[in-house]
């Protein structure tokens, strides 16, 4: 087992933290046309990949 | 418990920083959960508060009119409403852009509605013909209705500013979790691929994987819901700091002129209307009748907001001279204010329409698990520890110090 550096361990959760001040921010500052469907996206994601790791889990 | 386990938690150990920060971890959420838990339960029916509310609501329903129809006049509304209770003092008029109605905030004078905010009751009308929808009692007459359960639960636990400033650092240590729970998840996934969860191997390992996994994904939802939580509980101090200072500053050349008596008031109709033709870009919603702990003696203030979906969230106060009527200033709001303003519907969820509020929901219980599993796990981790001192002490096993 080799040592992963700080970057690899947090590409992904900066990665959907940074999606989730986009999303919270995008639907109050846009409120209109595409930036709502943005900050639903956007503030998904982080659910989604969740749910992925979990159910490769379970295979 | 597993080897590999027992392997992750001596890096913790041996380094002091990792301790603290572990420390840190511990105790932070180990105070907290309990609220945290209470706050993320009765903040799932608050997400969806409007909705719960219209099918809760037992009022009549406002009458069919014609596109165009004008709102009657706050004038007529107040006498009707004064004509009902006679006697008792107006402390505020409310008219509704969303729906057609115009709610009227009564107590019996304003020194009862000081001494106690619960002596107010409300009447609301139908904004088009001004016939009664519905009206409450003062002092919770009718009881407490399932949604300000869930917000005194959520809020204040019904103890009022004290429970206000309680869940406040409770939020507070909510966020010092987050905090150190980030500093942590580093040197922990050293030996992992993100997104791990060892499913097989033991019921807390899987526990704890899902712990990291579902805290460190919902980081940023998470701090942002518990910041402006924690700003949101210091709205009755910030709103008294601006009134101790900016309107008392305002209000001070006035200090001891005689306060206009109920005969002498101008017309609301008239304050509303001139405040509308002077910020023609303002949405008007409230007149706030002379008297209030939060207002004028002399003045009715009247409450306006932005018309852009950013701005409809600001409110702003403009003072009218209760006994001319003449337009006398609009009130800036200080930054604290604005800064509170803006983290109300950060907070709440109710800015992206019907999706944005099942995010809110799933992000929530996301949280509830993270907080119940962290639970479990510090439980599960003090079982775990007796069960390996006793192992320790039957076999001779080297200790983590002896290995270095």
């Amino acid at each position: 087992m080799t040592n992963r550096s700080l970057g690899l361990i947090w590409r992904w959760p900066a990665l959907l933290a940074l999606l989730s001040i986009f999303g919270l921010l995008s639907a109050l500052l846009g409120q209109t046309g595409l930036w709502l469907p943005l900050s639903w996206g956007a503030l998904t994601l982080p659910l989604a990949v969740a749910a992925i790791c979990i159910v490769r889990s379970r295979s | 418990m597993s080897e590999q386990a027992i392997f992750e938690e001596r890096v913790y150990e041996r380094k002091p920083v990792l301790r603290r920060w572990l420390f840190v971890h511990k105790w932070s959420s180990l105070i907290c959960t309990l609220f945290l838990l209470l706050i993320c339960i009765t903040g799932l029916p608050l997400v969806l508060r409007d909705e719960i509310d219209g099918l809760l609501d037992d009022a009549v329903p406002s009458a069919q009119v014609a596109e165009g129809t004008p709102n009657i006049s706050l004038d007529r509304v107040v006498e009707s409403s004064r004509t009902m209770y006679p006697g008792e003092t107006i402390l505020s008029v409310f008219v509704d852009d969303d729906e057609p109605k115009i709610m009227v905030f009564m107590a019996s004078s304003w020194e009862a509605f000081k001494a106690n905010r619960q002596a107010l009751h409300s009447i609301r009308f139908d904004a088009h013909t001004g016939a009664v929808l519905k009206q409450t009692k003062p002092f919770g007459g009718d009881g407490l209705t399932f949604l300000q359960v869930m917000l005194s639960l959520h809020r204040d636990l019904f103890a009022g500013l004290a429970g206000e400033l309680f869940l406040g650092a409770m939020a507070l240590l909510f966020i010092a979790a987050i905090v150190s729970g980030i500093a942590i998840y580093g040197p922990f996934m050293r030996k992992l691929d993100f997104g791990t969860v060892r499913a097989a191997r033991s019921r807390r390992l899987k526990c704890l994987d899902l712990h990291n996994l579902l805290g460190v994904v919902t980081i940023g939802w998470a701090l942002v819901v518990g910041a402006t939580g924690v700003i949101n509980e210091l709205s009755t101090p910030l709103f008294a700091l601006w009134q101790q200072t900016d309107v008392r500053a305002m209000l001070a050349p006035l200090q001891g002129r005689p306060v206009p008596q109920t005969s002498e008031l101008s017309s609301p109709q008239a304050a509303y209307d001139t405040v509308k033709a002077a910020f023609p870009d303002m949405t008007t919603t409230s007149v706030v009748y002379p008297g209030s702990p939060f207002g004028s003696p002399f003045h009715y203030v009247v409450w306006t907001k932005g018309k852009e979906p950013l701005t409809s969230r600001l409110f702003s106060p403009v003072l009218v001279d209760a006994r001319s009527g003449a337009l006398v200033s609009a009130v800036t709001m200080p930054w604290y204010l604005r800064g509170l303003e803006l983290s109300r519907p950060l907070h709440f969820g109710d800015y992206g329409g019907m999706p944005l509020k099942i995010i809110w929901v799933l992000l929530d219980l996301v949280t509830i698990f993270v907080l119940g599993s962290g639970m479990y796990l510090w439980f599960a981790r003090s079982r775990a520890a007796k069960t390996q001192q006793r192992r320790s002490a039957a076999l001779p096993l080297p200790s983590p110090g002896a290995a270095e």
